[in-house]
């Protein structure tokens, strides 16, 4: 594994700018094909439901997400 | 006579209330919508680059899990492997090994069902209290032995192993 462990654990999330966002790539890529709703997606990973609604629609939006 | 008609009255009027309550759930059900669900877009343009870059991480986040194990009972030992390892070859004995003593059932059971549905899968887990693992890992045993041979992480070690 790298040597600077703890920079690395975070460094995607900072990256990315938002650790809600990382988490539900994360998500999504561990159980594609998998759907999920954003209730679920809610309760799966912990976050606040108004943090992982808006970053399903931003994901939604530059067609990473599609709705099935 | 009186008090038996009485009864029947409340029987039928029982009745008709346990009937409403049955309409009213087969109502509840029309108006119910399907919440939109979604899914990865694998026509994405940056999906395979994304995918290498996503899944290269860990599944959960270690320092939160270091934390929520902690708070279970006085643990010894942590180790992730497998599932939690990036190289993982699926074969692993465990993904998750506690040691510790005086672990809440109640808590540990939460903490691995939250964790389970994080990760999206099941997740192999093993646990030992202190004398069982030292006896068994003097004696070599063979979980023990494999667990501590492959690739795998010690999050918590306060056993100087």
């Amino acid at each position: 594994m790298s040597k600077s462990k703890t920079n690395g654990r975070y460094s995607l999330e900072l990256l990315f700018g938002s650790k809600a966002r990382v988490k539900i790539l994360k998500f999504m890529f561990r159980n594609y094909p998998g759907d999920v709703s954003i209730k679920d997606l809610t309760n799966r990973i912990q976050e606040p439901h108004q943090t992982v609604k808006k970053e399903v629609e931003l994901l939604h939006s530059i067609g990473l997400l599609k709705k099935t | 006579m009186a008090k038996d008609k009485n009864h029947k009255h409340i029987l039928r009027k029982r009745k008709i209330a346990s009937r409403r309550v049955v309409s009213r759930k087969h109502v509840a059900k029309i108006p119910k919508v399907k919440m939109p669900h979604y899914v990865l877009n694998s026509n994405y343009e940056f999906y395979d680059e994304l995918k290498g870059l996503i899944l290269k991480s860990s599944p959960a986040e270690i320092d939160r899990m270091i934390n929520r194990i902690t708070s279970l009972g006085k643990i010894r030992l942590a180790i992730i492997s497998g599932l939690f390892l990036n190289e993982s070859t699926g074969g692993e004995i465990a993904d998750l090994f506690i040691v510790g003593d005086d672990i809440s059932k109640d808590r540990l059971r939460t903490f691995l069902k939250a964790l389970e549905a994080e990760v999206g899968k099941e997740i192999k887990f093993s646990l030992m209290d202190k004398d069982e693992f030292q006896y068994r890992y003097g004696m070599f045993d063979r979980f023990v032995r494999v667990l501590l041979e492959g690739p795998h992480e010690k999050i918590i070690n306060k056993l100087g192993i």
